[in-house]
């Protein structure tokens, strides 16, 4: 080991003997000697020192170099996964619209249904009114022929009475069962 | 050789390539790294106008945007050069060449700007060769590209 007895010149031949040298900016403060083992101990040092911070050097380099290319790729992901999250974003506003018009189409069918519906029931009734009327001044002019030509009324009254009930009970009947279908239907 | 000299940016790897850069072409004996201009603002704070004996970094590299700290390269150097004396070869080292950000450095008094690529060491060697100059203060403005 080296002692603080040691003068440099052994300190530094006890050194090269165990193959240690020294490292760093210090080697750089080394005056030239004109002692041979003291130079080339010294050269030794300042020569290992450029070798090791040289590979140092490339090491760290290649380090720097991945590191860009990582911090790159991360900034490429991120970016991707924003244009993922737009596209999301924009196929649930798509999504959100087609719903809305779909519901809108099934709204605008059930009113055109609804429409179509009360029509027919429209017709259906001023056609049936319009039989109710019809048999009813037909058997009432019937009637009244009868009435004033003198014949028999017996038998046509008693029928215009009938049918003039049953068209009376229909016609009610009628208007009952349309006025039924319409307070369902809204409700609906 | 430069005595002491002062790198302050904010990417640690950048300290470790030019710290190894800098020994191994001979530029610099002792070499000092900041990563925050916060950090290099509050040492020139300490030296002066308190200290001004204090034995100050000779040349002093800064880049342009420091993350994390309060203000970017230019700032400090306008600090560096008004508020603190004035008394080191100073410039910017930065990947950036934007021109404005060029004359704003200028007008600050950086004296260089070294443009900062996989393969500095020509561009030290090139400033180490210039630095008599920037230290007598003869060398104009350059940029090392």
């Amino acid at each position: 080991m080296i002692s603080s007895r040691d003068t440099v010149k052994v300190a530094i031949q006890k050194a090269a003997k165990k193959k240690v040298f020294i490292e760093g900016n210090f080697v750089k403060l080394f005056a030239e000697s004109s002692d041979e083992d003291v130079r080339s101990y010294i050269n030794e040092c300042k020569r290992r020192d450029q070798a090791n911070r040289k590979k140092r050097l490339a090491i760290t380099k290649q380090v720097q170099q991945q590191n860009s290319e990582l911090e790159n790729a991360a900034i490429i992901n991120k970016s991707l996964i924003l244009e993922l999250q737009q596209s999301l974003e924009k196929l649930e506003m798509s999504k959100k619209e087609a719903e809305q018009l779909r519901d809108e189409a099934v709204e605008d069918l059930e009113t055109i249904q609804k429409r179509t519906q009360f029509e027919l029931i429209g017709t259906i009734v001023k056609v049936a009114l319009w039989v109710i009327v019809g048999v009813g001044v037909l058997t009432t002019a019937m009637y009244g022929l009868a009435l004033i030509s003198g014949t028999d009324t017996q038998i046509i009254g008693s029928t215009w009475s009938n049918m003039f009930g049953i068209l009376l009970t229909n016609a009610f009947s009628i208007v009952g069962t349309i006025m039924g279908v319409k307070y369902a239907t809204e409700k609906d | 050789m430069i005595d002491s000299l002062m790198l302050i940016d904010d990417e640690n790897l950048f300290h470790l390539v030019f710290e190894d850069a800098c020994s191994m072409l001979d530029i610099a004996l002792s070499i000092e790294s900041l990563d925050s201009s916060d950090e290099a603002d509050r040492k020139f704070k300490a030296w002066f106008p308190d200290d001004p004996e204090h034995e100050r970094p000779d040349c002093v590299f800064v880049d342009l945007n420091i993350i994390g700290s309060s203000f970017d390269g230019i700032e400090m150097i306008r600090k560096i050069n008004q508020e603190y004396g004035n008394g080191c070869v100073i410039g910017i080292i930065s990947s950036s060449s934007d021109q404005q950000e060029i004359d704003k450095a200028k007008e600050v008094g950086a004296q260089f700007w070294i443009i900062k690529s996989d393969d500095i060491e020509p561009r030290l060697e090139e400033f180490y060769s210039d630095y008599p100059g920037y230290q007598d203060k003869t060398a104009s403005f350059k940029i090392y590209k």
